[in-house]
């Protein structure tokens, strides 16, 4: 590379590699550092304790208990999400829906509203006396009230449904976009074979669409991930954290016990986990992408 | 315009506060300073030597009681010495808001460190954080002649704030926890508030075929419980001796008869239905407006109640709290009252003596008599509700606390948090049957037995 190359590169990265060393690469370095240490996070001066945090993260059942919570929400949300978006998108698509645009606006409108009012929206919805649902179980006949938010059996399923029903809308529309764009013809010569809608989605739609699909996967693994505005807002990881994320015993961890040396710890094996995982999803859905 | 609003406030409330003061008789003689509406001797002005022009950042929790009472306070400051500024902001997650300001060295010169998402004191104390107050104690008090600063608080009001013999912070609210009802509710159904537990139960069935609930709580926060109801039972059951032992991590405390036996009394309100149902899946504010609404009888709390729920209270509700009943009648009184909204004064603060001079304010006479009328609360301030007019709730909690010889405290939880976020989640299982009283003393007591293991929880005594 010549010189003179180097004096167009450098003025137009340099900007933006100067922003992602400052604001994305430091903090993440600060991070392993401090993980490293114990830390109240009121003084500058973290003491360096090496592996300690990690060692004592090892037998923590709390840390456990939070991280199995995650799992729960990534191997059903991304899931469940996603097969309900493609169930609404192919009929959007595919159905000859009336108020097509309406139906497209009306499942979108969710991501809109900050995930905040989601949950606070939510929690009147889940109100054991004021609340819709109880009301339509009471109307089923239940006798008591039910405390969707209060009950530990019932919390977390309460707190995946609302990020599903948050997150359908957006994915909806992602795929009705792919789905767009795959030739109507594709359609009329299977259908002209006999093929039935069944076979229309299975052997077309999913295939052509696999690409989407995957990006999907990895949003929805990554938010399964961290899940911290939601439950933060609805449960506090309560009751009896029956609703714990990492993500959640971090903050609580941090800025409630005044442990951020391990708070950071536990951070740092959150990076891992969804790290690890959006490799994963990528390599495990790989295939060769279909050109058309 | 906020400014001018507690400004108004702030002139009526002095209204009030000379009349009371003519009604008792203490005319001032001298020129009042400034603009304020009482006399301060001239050794009380300055007695920490505030310099002119420093101005004064305060930070505080804004929660139940609102800020208007800080604002007062801050009044007052600013009436006593015209030289300098104050401002005031409230927020409500302190320790998000204010750790970075630590970090770097310049945090605000007085702090409101209360709230749920308060930073915890045993942090701020090991990290060597907080001003001792002595000079503040020693001075003398803005409105009460004759008198240091530290003597117009109640005894032992501050004994929680004293670390190794140093004052680290100052509470500015005296709490008194305990079970409220509405009086007017209790006089139309003809309904006597009990002297003994059993005669609580015995209530509670009355009540609860007359197709109210007897008892809700704080769902979604199962504490309200644990500080309103099970550490008065622990107390009444097993003495001070029980509370201390809790509180010194002494082997199977949470294990003894006495403690066994508090917990299962409490267990029994769960166990016999008196809990309104759905009650576990509320919040704070949506169990206390149930029971507003009359939808239950009984609600655990302390004397911010009134204040948090004003504006949801229906006219002629007439709160009132009474103690926790006992096993037996001469344990009734005894409740449990700590002193609460702790302020501070980081030592790496910009002004600290402008911090120090701001609580000599805030604690003077004038605000607590501002707090009881306006707040409906009480400040550990001597004097602190001369002539003011006293609601139903706040005439309640002061005559409970004064048969209560001032109650007692539990001290550790400032102490141990972890051990405490423990029992409470145990209270919430307890609560709704999802756990027995012996599987809740296990659980509360494995978790301060991991207290007690970890080394790097610092250990203190309730002596």
């Amino acid at each position: 590379m010549t010189k003179r190359k180097w004096h167009i590169i450098l003025p137009f990265t340099l900007p933006s590699l100067l922003l992602f060393l400052v604001f994305l690469v430091y903090p993440y370095g600060q991070a392993m550092y401090i993980s490293l240490t114990k830390w109240r996070g009121l003084t500058p001066k973290p003491t360096f304790v090496g592996f300690a945090n990690f060692e004592k993260l090892l037998g923590d059942t709390l840390f456990w208990n939070a991280l199995k919570h995650n799992l729960i929400y990534l191997v059903s949300i991304p899931v469940i999400t996603i097969v309900i978006s493609l169930y609404l998108a192919f009929l959007l698509t595919h159905g000859k829906a009336r108020f097509r645009k309406f139906y497209r606006i009306a499942f979108f409108f969710p991501q809109v509203m900050s995930l905040v009012a989601i949950g606070v929206l939510w929690s009147f919805i889940y109100h054991p006396t004021i609340g819709v649902l109880s009301s339509i179980a009471g109307m089923l006949g239940a006798a008591d009230p039910i405390a969707w938010l209060g009950n530990p059996d019932l919390a977390l399923g309460a707190v995946g449904a609302v990020v599903v029903w948050q997150a359908v809308g957006f994915y909806v529309v992602l795929f009705m976009a792919g789905m767009d764009s795959i030739p109507e013809s594709y359609y009329e010569a299977a259908t002209i074979d006999g093929a039935t809608r069944w076979h229309l989605f299975w052997q077309i739609t999913l295939p052509l669409l696999w690409d989407t699909i995957r990006t999907a996967l990895v949003f929805l693994a990554i938010g399964a991930t961290n899940m911290f505005a939601i439950t933060q807002t609805m449960t506090q990881g309560g009751p009896n954290r029956s609703t714990d994320v990492l993500s959640t015993y971090v903050y609580e961890r941090a800025f409630l016990s005044g442990k951020f040396g391990y708070a950071t710890a536990v951070a740092v094996a959150m990076f891992l986990l969804a790290f690890a995982l959006s490799i994963l999803t990528m390599r495990a859905t790989r295939r060769e992408t279909l050109e058309y | 315009m906020k400014r001018e609003l507690s400004r108004r406030n702030f002139l009526k409330s002095s209204g009030a506060i000379a009349a009371g003061v003519l009604a008792s008789q203490v005319m001032p003689l001298a020129a009042a300073q400034g603009d304020l509406p009482f006399e301060v001797a001239p050794e009380a002005v300055n007695p920490l030597g505030l310099e002119a022009g420093a101005n004064v950042e305060g930070i505080f929790f804004e929660g139940g009681f609102g800020r208007s009472y800080i604002d007062n306070a801050a009044d007052i400051f600013r009436a006593l010495h015209p030289e300098n500024e104050m401002t005031v902001e409230g927020i409500q997650q302190v320790s998000e808001i204010l750790r970075p300001r630590f970090i770097a060295g310049n945090p605000p010169d007085v702090i409101d460190n209360s709230g749920a998402f308060h930073i915890p004191m045993d942090s701020l104390v090991a990290d060597e954080q907080l001003t001792d107050l002595a000079p503040l104690m020693a001075a003398p008090a803005l409105d009460t002649p004759g008198k240091t600063f530290g003597e117009t608080l109640f005894p032992n009001s501050q004994a929680d704030g004293v670390f190794d013999g140093r004052q680290l912070y100052l509470n500015i609210a005296y709490t008194v926890s305990g079970i409220w009802h509405s009086q007017t509710l209790f006089d139309d159904m003809g309904w006597q508030y009990p002297s003994t537990w059993a005669g609580m139960l015995d209530l509670c069935e009355t009540i609860k075929s007359a197709g109210i609930a007897p008892w809700t709580y704080q769902g979604k926060f199962p504490q309200y419980m644990v500080f309103g109801c099970l550490m008065h039972l622990v107390y009444k059951t097993g003495g001070i001796q029980a509370i201390k032992d809790i509180d010194n991590l002494v082997d199977d405390a949470w294990k003894s008869d006495a403690v066994m036996q508090a917990i299962t009394m409490m267990h029994q309100l769960a166990d016999l239905g008196y809990i309104m149902p759905g009650t576990e899946g509320l919040t704070h504010t949506e169990s206390q407006a149930e029971w507003l609404q009359g939808n239950a009888a009984f609600i655990p709390c302390g004397t911010w109640l009134e204040n948090e729920m004003r504006e949801l209270t229906p006219a002629g509700f007439d709160m009132v709290i009474k103690p926790v009943p006992g096993p037996d009648e001469s344990s009734y009184h005894s409740l449990v009252a700590w002193p609460g909204e702790p302020y501070i004064v980081p030592v790496n603060a910009a002004n600290v003596v402008g911090g120090m001079e701001f609580m000599r304010c805030m604690l003077s006479k004038a605000n607590a008599q501002f707090f009881a009328k306006e707040i409906s609360a009480i400040m550990p301030v001597f004097g602190g509700s001369e002539g003011v007019e006293l609601s139903s709730a706040l005439q309640s909690a002061l005559e409970a606390a004064e048969a209560a010889n001032g109650g007692f405290n539990y001290l550790s939880r400032g102490w141990y948090s972890d051990l405490w976020t423990a029992v409470k989640n145990a209270t919430g299982e307890l609560l709704t049957n999802r756990v027995s009283p012996e599987q809740f003393a296990d659980t509360v007591q494995a978790a301060a037995d991991e207290v007690k293991a970890d080394d790097d929880i610092p250990k203190y005594t309730h002596a």
